[in-house]
């Protein structure tokens, strides 16, 4: 990072920076605040933002694969005529802190996989990164457990850790970003801000009071399909399916579509979907291989722990929204703790 | 050739037939694909059947009330109940939970003239093809359900809970957030979220998602500070009588 380029900068600058984003044509999201809570929204001053905030509602997924998004329209007449049209912008994700930049990156390793998802690729190509570090970590934050932070290295255009109050470190993460510092004319940075840099990160990983151990748990999880954890656990599960919605790497969908009045003419509508909820593993006749509430959510652990189908791409970075916004209190991290023997 | 509609109603407000009324911009389109025959709220010309789709408002509560739905069913190729008080008995199965008389003297002064009974649902009596929860259901479920029936396919109505709807609003959890008894985690979806959008509770009224796990819910109504008798109301309020809610609007 330091090779690639480091400045540094004061909150004027960086509104500089959302100035020259603005003028190359991108729509800029940020982390507001909306209530007691936090979310991504389009933003046009430094100051709407909340730099000290602990963790959106919804991740930067929703703005690269959108809860709901039109994928192509079509027209029934003696054929069947397809037109694409996955709506592209040029967007910048402004502070995304290094566990959902860390889940950013295995949604790119999923949708670029054969067959690629088209409007993820497109949203992609079109979106630049600014990576935030924490300010502070709060008592359901584990990233440090899992290793995906809370230093990020790679995942970003740009990335601005807060070093001293009013006072950042910008560090450069790809040619991208480098274009649009270069026109700041940022002073550089010297070896006493990666130090203070290096110092905060220190004082990161101290303040963690939630640990994970998922070592080892894909494979130790699969031989225990019959541990009573899933049962017991699942008496408290609503299947309300919050956990997996406001997850930053849960991508599951459902495609369907939706004809208008004509019968002839429609729109395929791609909607994200959750493994917790009945209807997802429903197939013809009624079939439905996940029944059973306790299978529901036991097969979204087990992919969280790196066990099921897909799961290289899903598994957990260590976010704990799913702790918060879980209604019946069920915390990832003591069912990890449970099937581990402790 | 157009399909016969014919609507009607039971016990119930007609707030699902003000919904149906609704389709204003669709109407043209909808009137390409359907007759509607008899439809008393909105045209005095009625036909009568047979039907190729009755679609049916409100519960059943009186004798001759019976004889009616029989009698539709027999005239319709396919029925689709509209709303709670068609689907499960709605807001007026909440005196189901007293006796008769005590309601009838709550209501009427001189109660002695009614014949009525304790509400249900319509599938009691007959066999319901399509049910839209909801009070009342929205309109794009309708038009779903109608547009399937022309097709003959299945309708796609998710009956996952309105906490995934209201996740696609990135609205604030009422529940987790702020401890207010929010139905979201049990309630059928296809409203849109639109109470926790304007960040009120979820009242409930689409009645029971696919799979609820009631007792759970009670719990975590209780841990928020309801009282079981908050609790029984909020079950009973729009699907009482449904199999997921009858034990614990029975409390
Ligand atoms: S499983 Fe939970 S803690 Fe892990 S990334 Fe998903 S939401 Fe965050
Ligand atoms: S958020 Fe909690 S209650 Fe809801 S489906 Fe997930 S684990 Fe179950
Ligand atoms: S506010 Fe209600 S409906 Fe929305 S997520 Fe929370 S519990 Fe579910």
């Amino acid at each position: 990072m330091g090779e690639a380029g480091a400045f540094v900068a004061e909150l004027n600058d960086l509104q500089r920076l959302l100035d020259e984003f603005t003028k190359h044509g991108y729509t800029v999201y940020g982390p507001i605040v909306k209530g007691k809570s936090w979310v991504f929204s389009k933003v046009s001053s430094i100051r709407e933002l909340d730099l000290n905030y602990t963790r959106t509602i919804l991740p930067p997924k929703k703005l690269l694969h959108p809860v709901k998004n039109r994928i192509f329209d079509f027209k029934l007449n003696d054929g069947f005529e397809v037109f694409e049209s996955c709506n592209v912008k040029n967007i910048v994700i402004f502070g995304i802190h290094p566990c959902d930049l860390r889940a950013i990156e295995k949604l790119d390793e999923f949708f670029s996989q054969h067959p690629e998802d088209v409007c993820y690729e497109a949203r992609r190509k079109r979106t630049l990164i600014v990576g935030l570090t924490c300010n502070a970590v709060d008592e359901k934050c584990f990233c440090n457990s899992l290793g995906t932070g809370p230093e990020a290295s790679t995942g970003f255009d740009i990335l601005i850790t807060q070093i001293s109050d009013g006072f950042f470190l910008v560090e450069v993460g790809s040619s991208k970003g480098l274009d649009i510092l270069k026109t700041l004319d940022l002073a550089e940075a010297k070896p006493e801000h990666f130090e203070a840099k290096r110092k905060h990160i220190e004082h990161l990983k101290s303040s963690f009071t939630k640990t994970a151990d998922f070592e080892g748990l894909a494979t130790l999880a699969k031989d225990k399909l019959d541990h009573k954890i899933w049962v017991e656990t699942a008496e408290r599960c609503l299947s309300c399916g919050n956990c997996s919605m406001v997850c930053p790497v849960c991508y599951c969908f459902d495609l369907y579509d939706s004809l208008d009045l004509t019968l002839k003419e429609g729109v395929r509508i791609m909607e994200l979907d959750s493994c917790q909820l009945l209807e997802y593993a429903e197939v013809a006749l009624g079939g439905n291989f996940r029944k059973e509430r306790s299978q529901r959510l036991r097969h979204w652990l087990l992919c969280k722990f790196g066990a099921a189908g897909g799961s290289t791409y899903t598994s957990c970075i260590g976010c704990g929204r799913c702790i918060v916004y879980c209604p019946a209190n069920i915390d990832l991290t003591e069912i990890a703790h449970v099937l581990k023997g402790g | 050739m157009k399909l016969k509609i014919g609507v009607f109603k039971f016990t119930s407000c007609s707030g699902c037939q003000i919904e149906l009324l609704r389709i204003n911009e669709n109407l043209p389109g909808l009137l390409n694909l359907m007759d509607f025959q008899n439809w008393t709220m909105a045209s005095s010309n009625v036909q009568q059947g047979p039907y190729d789709i009755a679609i049916v408002e409100g519960g059943i509560s009186t004798p001759e009330g019976i004889e009616e739905i029989k009698t539709i069913r027999r005239n319709s190729k396919l029925l689709i109940a509209i709303g709670d008080c068609a689907v499960f008995g709605g807001i007026p199965s909440i005196r189901n939970w007293m006796k008769q008389r005590e309601a009838e003297d709550l209501v009427y002064p001189k109660p002695e003239h009614l014949k009525s009974m304790k509400v249900s649902s319509i599938d009691e009596y007959v066999k319901v093809d399509v049910y839209l929860k909801g009070c009342p259901p929205h309109l794009d479920d309708m038009l779903e359900a109608l547009k399937a029936a022309i097709l003959n396919i299945r309708p796609r109505l998710r009956q996952h809970p309105v906490c995934i709807e209201c996740k696609f609003y990135e609205n604030e959890c009422l529940l987790t957030t702020y401890k207010q008894a929010c139905m979201g985690p049990v309630t059928a979806a296809g409203c849109g979220a639109i109470c926790p959008n304007v960040g009120r509770t979820c009242e409930g009224c689409y009645g029971p998602m696919s799979n609820p796990n009631v007792k759970s819910m009670v719990e975590r109504l209780r841990e928020i500070g309801l009282t079981d008798e908050d609790i029984m109301r909020k079950f009973r309020k729009y699907a009482g009588t449904s199999e997921y809610y009858r034990e614990v609007a029975r409390l």
